[in-house]
């Protein structure tokens, strides 16, 4: 009974949810760095007083990988080549889904919010307040999946005992 | 509605759902078995893709962004030379990601022993060959994003640079944040391949002790 909960290639789908939670991540991450990035030369040409404070929506960027690294590390210290039931490998295989397909949204969401930011911080700076506000708004989507994640990864232990 | 939805989207499911229909009536659902799946493919196919995509993706988006950020060097270079020289430091950011790759080729590959076929298909080299493999695709494909966003990050920066000297090294702090995303796959790729040992045959059985 245990061997059958407790296939041999269970932890191709744990691999498959630490993937799953950093490459999804890291692809948010990558598109708002680049995204928002892209305007900041513009804006310095101008007004370069102005560019350490729009570097804000890159930093927030940044933290949807850190998101990403926090997941994929808290399940890859759940992986062993024995003790690693199927149940394990699907509970981790969607706690990084979740975590890495919600870091896409909020990545997105971050790299246009900050794109349109730094080309209207340049005519008026009182924008600065209501960008950090949406920000925060699309920052706490990547937030949420974490929840899920490491929620979902605290159910793994104790689930089935393979000898 | 054009052909290329048709081609990409259309067919494939088509294709699926025949094969899926003809299983399911021909009374041989069976035979759809992921598990079965798993269990035969060798583990070396595993490694071996992880590996190959790993160096593959990494040099893929290392090559990216460094077309990216040239083409924008030598096109601002035209009107000011002097940015040629500075702005190779975005080159070295993205060619970084290809040097994580290699080096996370070499690691895993040190994994890849001969063992012979009927003493391959233990759980220790199951779980080896697909750390390899999804550790090589977290690392390849983390790097090629990573290289995507330093290309373009560079290429603003150098031409920030060829408007005013004094933004380069601000707009430079934009590059630094996305070559951190190549660091944090190679990091989860360590981690991922911590727990699984080589491939090698079944443990002998420890030595008697009088």
């Amino acid at each position: 009974m245990s061997a059958d909960l407790c296939p041999p290639y269970a932890p191709f789908f744990g691999f498959a949810g630490v993937a799953s939670a950093m490459i999804f991540s890291t692809v948010g991450a990558a598109f708002g760095t680049a995204k928002a990035g892209i305007g900041i030369a513009g804006l310095g040409t101008f007004k370069p007083e102005l560019i350490m404070k729009s570097l804000v929506p890159v930093v927030m960027a940044g933290i949807i990988a850190v998101y990403g690294l926090v997941v994929s590390v808290l399940i890859v210290g759940n992986l062993n080549p024995s003790n690693y039931s199927l149940a394990a490998g699907f509970i981790h295989l969607g706690a990084g889904i979740s975590c890495g397909t919600t870091g896409i949204a909020a990545g997105y969401a971050i790299g246009h919010v900050g794109d349109s930011f730094v080309r209207a911080y340049v005519h008026e700076q009182r924008v600065f307040v209501a960008m950090i506000l949406i920000l925060i708004f699309a920052e706490v989507l990547g937030l949420y999946g974490l929840i899920v994640a490491l929620l979902m990864n605290t159910r793994v232990t104790g689930l089935v005992d393979c000898i | 509605m054009g052909y290329t939805t048709y081609a990409s989207f259309g067919l494939p499911t088509f294709l699926v759902v025949i094969v899926v229909l003809y299983l399911l009536f021909t009374d041989s659902g069976e035979a759809f078995d992921v598990g079965r799946f798993l269990e035969e493919t060798s583990p070396f196919v595993w490694g071996s893709l992880g590996i190959g995509l790993c160096i593959g993706l990494s040099v893929l988006g290392a090559g990216w962004g460094i077309f990216l950020t040239g083409s924008s060097i030598l096109g601002g270079g035209v009107r000011t030379p002097r940015i040629s020289t500075k702005n190779l430091i975005s080159i070295i950011f993205c060619e970084v990601v290809a040097i994580y790759g290699v080096i996370m080729g070499i690691v895993y590959s040190a994994k890849l022993q001969s063992v012979p076929e009927a003493d391959l298909y233990t759980k220790e080299n199951y779980f080896t060959g697909f750390a390899l493999f999804w550790g090589g695709l977290t690392v390849g494909i983390c790097n090629l994003l990573c290289g995507l966003c330093v290309g373009v990050a560079g290429s603003t920066a150098a031409l920030a640079d060829a408007s005013d000297p004094t933004l380069f090294v601000k707009v430079l702090v934009v590059e630094v944040f996305g070559s951190v995303l190549g660091l944090f796959g190679l990091i989860i790729g360590l981690l991922m391949i911590g727990n699984a040992r080589e491939f090698q045959g079944p443990t002998a059985p420890p030595a008697i002790r009088i």
